[in-house]
């Protein structure tokens, strides 16, 4: 395909220097470089980071005001529904995936991924996934609405939407397995020599457990997908209380999943900030060690933790408490890591460039989330909380404020080498200061109505939450807004600017920074040799 | 160095993943980790710490719950 | 690596399949969802059955001006107080034509009308029978406990009327 005839003939492993593919179009369609499919898989998040924020902003014209005024109920179900899949499975996700692709081969000194054409692969499942999953807004209907978690009896009972959403999750989950399959054997087999395992930059290190992690529970959520697809079609009851099945077995398979998705999307987050923080502070980054001992630790017991996400389905006293315990004590290794970030910065020389002040903000804000996950992990106060606005408030404190700004942070840190032009930093900080006010305006609010007893997922509510809600919406439609401006920011910085140097950042260190900005199209055909300086002393 | 090498290396795997669970390790120890562990006894390791960890709390919520 | 990663995923989506009967047998030997296995002592008893009591209760049945074949499927039944009964009557039409019928039932004791609780009767609404239709229909009752003390015996009897002008 893209490879000229010559290099199909001598195998992969034989790589013509001046490799020239196909132009235009076709070099993005049968693109097998990781630089290119990184792009790729960049701007398609960002795609569907907007699409799934027009739903969001939908979501709180709709609840700007109680009553009934912009969406009916049905369709607001969708709206929860897809902003949700959406988010998690075609922004969060691919967005990581696309720093791994560009970043990871320049990291550990490869060429590029192991497996280039699988690399293609997987991104080219996701376009396909998108527009089964958007269009099943326009079937008979409509989209599912069944919630992101899809859980049964509800997504049994669903439309043909249903029927899309499961099969698009199916697609996207299949692209995940194979971009950590690929990701692995990079890391474990194409390291520069000299780059030891425990010499890796960090982020290479997050993100090897998140892909032993993608292999471990993508195929389960494929699995209780296909579950409910065969008690939709084909008889089974799995999830029929009626038949013998039990609507409670499916929340226990997809928080199996789903909990350590959670870890999944955030600890490339902890991967990217760990880059950053050092480089801003002039100071290697502190406990290294530990920073890696205590994501291992993060990912094994986040198998152990999954229903805490149930506790009101009636589980039994016991259970409650040893889901609360093991809870809690996830909490531990996750604090290593902030205390690490925060002694990392003492007494470093630190500048506030924008990537900076995105971690800096992750630290903060990702913490209030942390705090707040801890009060929902006490079961008998989750169980007032359930599915009220406080669980909304705590998930999007760690996902938007933790994953979200790790990844505006990681692209301000990262553009410079991807374009060979520096960003506007002036608009950059203005970028920061408007996302952190706007989402806490948004997010801070949503804490309160939570406590009040505002429940989630429902278009109207009680006169008393409306004060909090305009604030909230009015935060949300600049945050959104906002992400326009970060749009910009990329663009101007891609039309053009201050040439960036190989080095980019003064306190910068990593093979990545050797080579020239903007990294050219092929990189590290010669292994480099990686001399060991900084993280350890 | 070769003094450090004399560590037990049965010993030496538990403590590492002992400490992997608090999310603490010296610098130094963790070079000797890396120098020493065979992964797969780490990741053996790992499992089994996992599962007596998940034994220990299931204890101590026995002994909560029957007071 | 590429092998045994890819077994791995598919190991998975297995183990994801396996959840389904280990999730069942751990419901099972912890006892928290024991569908199939009945426990009489959890079950909550009905403790508004008088055993010391029984009531029999005679059933009648009658039609007037109506071609209809209408019996109990049994003549009497012995309750208690308090116990759920249900008994069935057996409806024929003998006609080649639709007819639709209403049951009035009435009591002897006249005062056994009070503490005849029905939860389920086909004289609630109209029958239409089929030409030569044949119907078993229920009677679903409970005698409550403040039926008087004296009151052994009770005659339910039912009269078929003809709804005119319907099919």
């Amino acid at each position: 395909m893209s490879a000229v005839p010559h290099d199909v003939a001598h195998g992969h492993d034989h790589h013509d220097d001046h490799h020239h593919g196909p132009t235009g179009l076709m070099r993005w369609i049968t693109a097998t470089n990781h630089k290119d499919i990184g792009t790729m898989y960049l701007i398609f998040s960002f795609i569907m980071f907007l699409s799934g924020g027009v739903m969001a902003l939908t979501l709180r014209a709709e609840l700007f005001q109680p009553g009934l005024q912009v969406v009916q109920p049905e369709f607001f179900n969708q709206l929860t529904t897809m902003h949700g899949l959406v988010m998690v499975f075609g922004a969060i996700m691919p967005a990581f995936v696309g720093f791994a692709n560009w970043m990871l081969p320049l990291m550990v000194g490869a060429p590029d991924m192991a497996f280039a054409r699988m690399n293609n692969w997987s991104f080219w499942l996701l376009p396909p996934a998108a527009i089964l999953l958007i269009g099943s807004f326009f079937v008979p209907g409509g989209a599912t609405a069944a919630g992101w978690t899809l859980y049964a009896p509800l997504s049994v009972q669903m439309g043909m939407g249903m029927d899309m959403a499961i099969f698009a999750i199916h697609i996207m989950g299949a692209s995940s397995i194979m971009g950590a399959i690929n990701i692995v054997v990079t890391i474990l087999n194409m390291r520069a020599p000299g780059m030891t395992l425990m010499k890796m930059p960090l982020f290479c290190w997050t993100w090897l457990i998140t892909a032993y992690l993608l292999i471990a529970v993508m195929p389960v959520l494929a699995g209780a997908v296909t579950m409910v697809l065969t008690d939709r079609h084909f008889g089974t009851t799995f999830f029929n209380a009626a038949g013998g099945g039990d609507p409670v077995l499916y929340q226990h398979v997809f928080w199996f999943f789903g909990h350590p998705e959670v870890y999944i999307m955030i600890l490339p987050a902890f991967g990217i900030v760990s880059q950053i923080i050092p480089t801003f502070a002039r100071k290697p980054l502190f406990g290294y060690a530990s920073m890696v001992y205590a994501t291992a630790s993060i990912a094994i017991l986040s198998f152990v933790v999954w229903a805490h996400h149930m506790f009101t389905t009636g589980m039994p006293a016991k259970t409650q408490i040893f889901f609360m315990y093991a809870t809690m004590l996830i909490a531990v290794p996750t604090g290593v890591k902030v205390f690490n970030w925060i002694a990392t910065m003492w007494r470093g020389s630190m500048t506030f460039e924008t990537p900076m002040l995105f971690s800096v903000g992750f630290i903060f804000v990702f913490t209030l989330g942390g705090f707040t996950g801890l009060m929902l992990s006490i079961a008998p106060v989750d169980i007032q909380y359930q599915d009220t606005y406080f669980v909304v408030a705590h998930f999007h404190y760690v996902l938007v404020a933790g994953s979200l700004f790790a990844l505006f942070a990681g692209t301000y840190y990262w553009l410079p080498k991807w374009t060979g032009y520096m960003y506007d930093e002036k608009l950059g900080k203005r970028h920061f200061w408007l996302s952190m006010i706007f989402f806490n305006v948004t997010f801070f609010p949503m804490h309160f109505l939570g406590l009040a007893g505002m429940q989630r997922r429902v278009p109207d509510y009680n006169p008393m939450f409306a004060d909090f809600n305009e604030l909230a919406t009015v935060g949300a439609f600049g945050f959104g807004l906002t992400q326009l401006l970060f749009a910009y920011v990329i663009i101007k910085c891609i039309r053009g600017g201050e040439k960036a140097t190989a080095q980019v950042w003064e306190g910068a260190e990593g093979l990545e920074w050797t080579v020239p900005s903007p990294a050219p199209h092929h990189t590290f055909e010669v292994p480099p040799v990686f001399e060991a300086k900084g993280h350890h002393h | 160095m070769m003094t450090n090498k004399q560590r037990n290396g049965f010993i030496a795997t538990v403590l590492a993943v002992l400490w992997s669970f608090a999310g603490i390790r010296k610098g130094r120890d963790y070079q000797l980790d890396a120098e020493q562990l065979n992964p797969k006894h780490v990741i053996i390791a790992g499992i089994i710490g996992g599962i007596l960890f998940v034994f220990t709390i299931l204890a101590v919520v026995n002994i909560v719950v029957s007071q | 690596m590429l092998v045994r990663l890819a077994i791995a995923a598919v190991g998975m989506f297995g183990f994801g399949f396996a959840l389904v009967p280990f999730y069942e047998k751990i419901c099972e030997v912890t006892g928290l969802r024991n569908l199939l296995v009945s426990n009489a002592s959890d079950n909550a008893e009905n403790t508004q059955v008088d055993t010391t009591r029984n009531i029999v209760v005679e059933m009648d049945a009658n039609t007037h001006s109506l071609a209809w074949r209408f019996k109990p499927l049994q003549s009497n039944v012995t309750v208690h107080p308090g116990q759920l009964v249900r008994v069935d009557y057996e409806i024929e039409n003998t006609l080649d034509r639709a007819v639709t019928g209403q049951a009035i039932p009435s009591y002897g004791p006249k005062v056994a009308e009070r503490h005849f609780r029905k939860l389920e009767c086909f004289c609630f609404t109209q029958q239409t029978l089929g030409p030569k239709e044949k119907r078993i229909m229920p009677v679903v009752f409970v005698i409550d406990g403040t039926a008087p003390v004296d009151m052994n015996e009770i005659t339910l009897s039912y009269t078929f009327f003809e709804v005119a002008g319907k099919g």
